[in-house]
């Protein structure tokens, strides 16, 4: 007991320590504990230009006419890496965004320990793992519409819409996932906060804003006038998964 | 029993209407109890139990332990048109308990408003030791895979968000819910657990065949006749003790593919034609065969790998001259698949439709 005792005396004097270091932490401020931070994700077209559905919007790529009437991706296993060099990982990291409900979706990270934090890692799509382990619930729920039923496997990103210009009678429908092989196109992202830490004190104000460009789906691909369909995994999926996850971009951090 | 003594008949007879009275009150007392507890006595103990010359499951039960009331819950649910759009088709309509959960013996199975997919209704036995799921393999695990038939147009044509609120608004599930999860909550992975906890349960191990193979009975001259010749001939495909080696192959059906089987999934031109070897086992309940139910007979299905063999270059090498068979190789082979019939799997009371 009073070994223990004194270890812990140790330890909370050698943190105060260390935390003294650093001109950051008030006195006040409690070493240990957990906050949330949250991640943002504005999707931006013509860099510019705010996203937004139900609205005509021309592809500054391709000179395309597009009206999207949905755009939902997974984003999954979100990690932050501490100044230490050690990372903190979200348990049961897995989250629909689904632009219906605006186009700066946020995630919460919760349970986040107080630290310096330098980077942050994620990965788009849905690992494949949780494709092949039957019944999962959640944001994962077969349910919610993003399982392919007959090809085993979850769509990842789903951007569906009117275009005059498209191939197939005016609208257009991108269903892309695939987890294996040549037609994996799940793409993990890391990015560093560019010489800034992220100092997570209980604040409760931190975030993190990340920045994607919807009409690079079509960069390599083309018009929609080429394809306005894909519903299975392959390289037409791959192509257009890989330049949207592309785009993702760090913009800034604040606390 | 019957006194030929008159003068004690009188007697008799009192004595018998005392104990009918006896009878009268047993009876009651007894239907008291039956009353308190519904279930019928069945034959055979529940549980999930793999022979030892089966190989190990596939299923990992771990996350999905093996639990009485999530089985029974799951049990409900296959049996329950209330699944279907318009309530009049469910599971079992074409995974039929008395066609060993194949079809009812038509090509194809109608699905809600009559209507009929490409392909036919497989028996579901031994799902436990199966890879994939469907004749082109494109399921990858027994908890996803009926969201194929809940969800398609032409078979049960409902979307699970509606299959749970259904569910959600019926006493009666709202009893099994509980039950089986501690909660009233419906959601699509309890449903989905809990039919994989009934589907693992349809197992086909005690067919003639099983019990020769445990020593328990011994093949006629015929049977034996025909083992050996399917063991030649059939068994690099369609191998023991399952009956499938779960590869997919092109057992020459096609010059032309209507339906291109397992290239739908992989894209692969080596595909293209290539079906999931089917079990055999109840092979003779289970016709008309074929992924698209084509052959209405066993003679068929015979004589097509006999003659009827089509050279493309997919079709697998082990066919290239076909199987050719003589007339009495035929009997012998039909006399060995019909060792692999399970009256078992018709009448376990476990797989039969539950009382509610
Ligand atoms: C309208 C008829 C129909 C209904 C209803 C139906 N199925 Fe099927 N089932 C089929 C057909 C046809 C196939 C083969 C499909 C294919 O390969 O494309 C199949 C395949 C399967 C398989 C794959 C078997 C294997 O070995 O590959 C399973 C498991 C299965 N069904 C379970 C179910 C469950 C559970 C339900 C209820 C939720 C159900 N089915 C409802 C017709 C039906
Ligand atoms: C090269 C592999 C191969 C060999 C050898 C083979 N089969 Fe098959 N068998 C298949 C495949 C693949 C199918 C499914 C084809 C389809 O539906 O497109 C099949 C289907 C069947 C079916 C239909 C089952 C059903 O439920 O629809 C029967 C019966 C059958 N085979 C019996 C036999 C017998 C008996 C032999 C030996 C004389 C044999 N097979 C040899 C590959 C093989």
């Amino acid at each position: 007991m009073k070994n223990t005792f004194k270890l812990g005396v140790t330890a909370l004097v050698l943190t105060i320590a260390v935390a003294c270091k650093k001109e950051k932490i008030e006195p006040t401020t409690p070493t240990t504990g957990t906050d949330v931070v949250t991640l943002k994700i504005e999707h931006t077209w013509q860099d510019s230009l705010e996203f937004a559905l139900n609205t005509d919007l021309v592809n500054p790529l391709t000179g395309d006419s597009l009206n999207f009437t949905t755009f939902k991706y997974y984003i999954s296993n979100i990690r932050l890496k501490k100044n230490d060099g050690t990372w903190w990982t979200q348990p049961n990291s897995y989250f629909l965004l689904d632009l219906a409900n605006g186009t700066t979706p946020s995630v919460q990270l919760t349970g986040v320990p107080y630290g310096e934090y330098t980077d942050v890692e994620y990965v788009l799509g849905v690992d494949s793992t949780r494709n092949v382990s039957g019944a999962q619930d959640g944001a994962l729920s077969p349910s919610l519409g993003m399982f392919w039923s007959w090809n085993s496997g979850y769509i990842m990103l789903k951007a569906e819409g009117l275009s005059p210009d498209a191939s197939m009678g005016g609208s257009f429908a991108y269903h892309l996932g695939g987890f294996s092989g040549s037609n994996n196109v799940v793409t993990t992202k890391s990015h560093t906060f560019v010489g800034n830490s992220l100092s997570v004190t209980g604040n409760g104000n931190c975030q993190i804003h990340l920045s994607a460009a919807p009409q690079t789906l079509w960069q390599t691909a083309g018009s929609v006038s080429m394809n306005s369909m894909i519903h299975m995994p392959g390289s037409g999926a791959k192509t257009m998964a890989d330049d949207f996850y592309g785009s993702f971009e760090f913009e800034h951090i604040h606390e | 029993m019957i006194s030929t003594d008159h003068l004690n008949l009188s007697t008799s007879m009192n004595k018998l209407k005392t104990i009918s009275k006896l009878l009268v009150v047993l009876a009651a007392s007894s239907l008291v109890l039956s009353c308190r507890k519904a279930i019928v006595e069945p034959y055979k103990k529940w549980g999930f139990n793999s022979p030892d010359y089966f190989p190990a499951p596939v299923y990992n039960f771990e996350n999905n332990k093996q639990d009485f009331k999530k089985f029974t819950l799951g049990r409900a649910l296959f049996y329950d048109p209330l699944l279907s759009s318009d309530g009049t088709v469910s599971c079992a309509s074409c995974h039929a308990n008395s066609h060993a959960f194949a079809g009812h013996n038509t090509a194809l199975s109608p699905g809600v408003n009559n209507l009929v997919g490409t392909r036919n209704s497989p028996s579901i036995v031994n799902l436990a030791w199966s890879p994939s799921f469907m004749w082109d393999g494109g399921i990858n695990h027994i908890e996803v895979m009926p969201i194929a038939p809940l969800t398609n147009p032409v078979e049960m044509n409902e979307s699970l968000a509606n299959i749970i609120l259904k569910l959600k608004a019926s006493e009666r599930y709202k009893k099994l819910f509980r039950e089986a999860y501690g909660t009233e909550e419906v959601t699509d992975q309890r449903i989905l657990k809990s039919l994989a906890q009934f589907m693992m349960m349809i197992v086909s191990n005690n067919s003639k065949y099983d019990q020769m193979k445990r020593g328990e009975v011994s093949f006629t001259a015929t049977e034996q006749q025909g083992y050996s010749l399917f063991q030649q001939k059939c068994s690099q495909c369609h191998t023991e003790p399952l009956f499938t080696d779960y590869s997919f192959r092109n057992n020459g059906l096609d010059l032309t593919f209507s339906d291109q089987g397992r290239y739908l999934i992989t894209q692969q031109s080596n595909d293209l034609g290539k079906f999931k070897v089917p079990t055999l086992r109840n092979v003779l309940m289970t016709y008309p065969y074929m992924h698209d139910g084509r052959f209405y007979t066993i003679n068929q299905v015979l004589e097509h790998y006999n003659t009827g063999v089509k050279h493309t270059s997919t079709l697998d090498p082990l066919l290239d001259n076909g199987i050719p068979l003589t007339a009495s190789e035929k009997t012998q082979i039909i006399a060995f698949l019909r060792t692999l019939n399970d009256d078992n799997i018709l009448t376990d009371y476990w797989l039969s439709e539950p009382k509610e």
